[in-house]
Formats: structure tokens, sequence, C-alpha cells
């Protein structure tokens, strides 16, 4: 009976290792990252490879604006932060607390997709396009596909929250919570090496 | 029965006292390096290649204090997502290696 105290609806303290169900989704998504891993590291490769073929466009050292980059840095690593702290809330099975942070979550993460299309918007106006050389393609490939995990992500947590609110927090729907905060710091780290690879020594030269 | 159930409470209250200060110390910790990446490409007048070791260092730091704290790695019970992500870092730097190799040399 003391085995089946979880009987009554209490959730189990860590919620999202409750059930084998649970576990198997994380160990999945650890397969996936480290997939993911790998599609981020061959784009990394190709823009290490072809970043000075620039042909007649501008230059990584011209087109980029730290104080820019420094903002959407700043506003992703706020938005990692606020998901840790939603998993906390829901560790601690508050509900209330926990989507107030995911909703802070997806609103950063939106902040940084604007700060990324009016980016993009600026360089296409400074004559660095797709097609314009090497450097700008792998450019766009590589940062927009990250833009593209971010834009998944803002999804992804939004209807987790409109989830929550029609099924409230259960041993279902607690490891989603656990593996989109997972998902969300991955993107960060992603992000990371790319203000270091792409902006700063783009900078640098 | 009852003294059970609070047994098992005050087990699932001990297991959860997980504060935020070791996050928010990784936030911060974060943040102080960004701020170092940031700074010494802005200051401008380094010798380039002391900058790029500059760079690549305080990326792998953070890399590696986002992992353990936000991802939960340094956590018992994670030896298969390190393997997961150790197999991913191996087959990028093998790409990466491959890719400049074929292109610049």
């Amino acid at each position: 009976m003391s085995a089946h105290g979880h009987a009554e609806g209490q959730l189990p303290h860590e919620p999202e290792k409750a059930t084998l169900e649970g576990r198997n989704k994380i160990l999945g998504f650890w397969i996936f990252l480290g997939a993911e891993v790998v599609l981020f590291g061959t784009l990394f490769s190709a823009f290490i490879a072809l970043r000075h073929q620039v042909l007649d466009g501008p230059s990584a050292s011209e087109l980029f604006e730290l104080p820019t980059v420094f903002a959407a840095t700043m506003i992703l690593l706020t938005s990692s932060l606020m998901s840790v702290f939603a998993v906390q809330a829901m560790h601690r099975h508050q509900v209330k607390s926990m989507i107030g942070w995911l909703v802070l979550t997806v609103l950063l993460g939106l902040a940084f997709l604007v700060l990324e299309i009016v980016e993009f918007n600026t360089y296409v106006s400074e004559g660095h396009r797709m097609n314009t050389s090497a450097f700008s393609s792998s450019f766009y490939t590589l940062v927009g596909f990250h833009g593209g995990h971010v834009a998944f992500g803002v999804l992804w947590i939004s209807l987790l929250i409109a989830q929550i609110f029609k099924k409230g927090l259960t041993v279902v729907t607690a490891p989603k919570i656990y593996l989109s905060a997972i998902y969300w710091h991955f993107i960060d780290v992603v992000w990371v090496f790319i203000f270091t690879v792409v902006y700063l020594m783009g900078k640098v030269g | 029965m009852s003294g059970n159930h609070s047994a098992s409470g005050e087990e699932v209250r001990r297991h959860k006292v997980e504060g935020p200060q070791k996050h928010i110390v990784a936030f911060i910790l974060s943040l102080a390096l960004t701020i170092i990446a940031f700074a010494a490409v802005a200051a401008g007048d380094i010798n380039t290649t002391f900058t790029y070791i500059i760079l690549v260092l305080m990326a792998i730091i953070q890399v590696f204090v986002q992992l353990a704290f936000w991802m939960h790695m340094k956590d018992r019970g994670h030896m298969f997502p390190i393997i997961c992500i150790i197999a991913g870092v191996f087959i990028v730097f093998m790409m990466v290696i491959m890719a400049v190799y074929w292109l610049w040399w």
C-alpha cells in the first residue's frame, strides 16, 4: 500500500522520471540531442571552412554589430534561466508559477526571434543575401537553422502550456515540460558556439 | 499508515530542497564568461591569436557550465546522456577537421 502512495493523485517528487515511459522519453531525447550535435556540427564545419569566401559581398567584420549580438545572447541566456526555474517549480508541484516561468521563456524566445529577423533584414539590405557568396550561404544556413530551432521551441513550449491548462501537471505531461527545458538549454549551448565562432571570430577576422 | 505517509513526505521534501542558488550561480558564471568574450573582441587591439584562444576557452567553459548545471549532467544516472553528447562531439570533430583540411590545404 505504501508503495502505491501516489495512488490518491499525489505527484511523486520527480514526476518526469516516475514512469518507465517518462524515463524512456528522456533517454530517447538524449539520442536525439546527440544527433542534433552532429547536425549543427556539420553546419559549423561548412561555415568554418567557407567563412572567408566572401566574393563581392561584405565580409564578416564589416557586417556584424556586436551590440545586437550581445543583446540576443543575453535574451537567450535569461530565457534558459527561466526554463530552469520552470522545472524547479514543477518539482515543487507549483503549477501556476511553472506556467509563469514557461510564459517568460516563450516571450524571451520570441524577443530573440524578432531581433534575429531584424538583423537578417539589415544584412539583406546591405547586400548580404543567401546567394551572395559561400560565406553568406553557410552563415544563413547555420544561424537560420538555429533560429528555426528557437521558433520550434517557442511553438512547442506554447503548446505545452496549453496542454497543462487542459490536463494539468501529471506523470504524462511532466516529462514533456522537463524535455522542453533540456531542449531549450541545448539551443542556448548551440548559441554559445554561434556567437563565438560566427560573430566574435568573424569580427576578429 | 499515516506515519508511513508523513515519513515518505519528509523524504520527498528532503529530496526536493534543490534551491535556485546554483542555477543563479551558473547564470552569473555564463554571464561573466560571455562578457569576457565580447570584451576581448570589443577591445580590438589585442593580438588576434590570443583573442581566439580566449574566445574558444570561454565558450568551452560556458558549455560545460550549462551542460553540468542546466542540463543536469552532473546529476547521478546521466552516463547515457554524456555518452550521447560525446559521440556527437567526436563525429563533429572529425567533420570539422575534414572540412577544413579539404578546403584550406
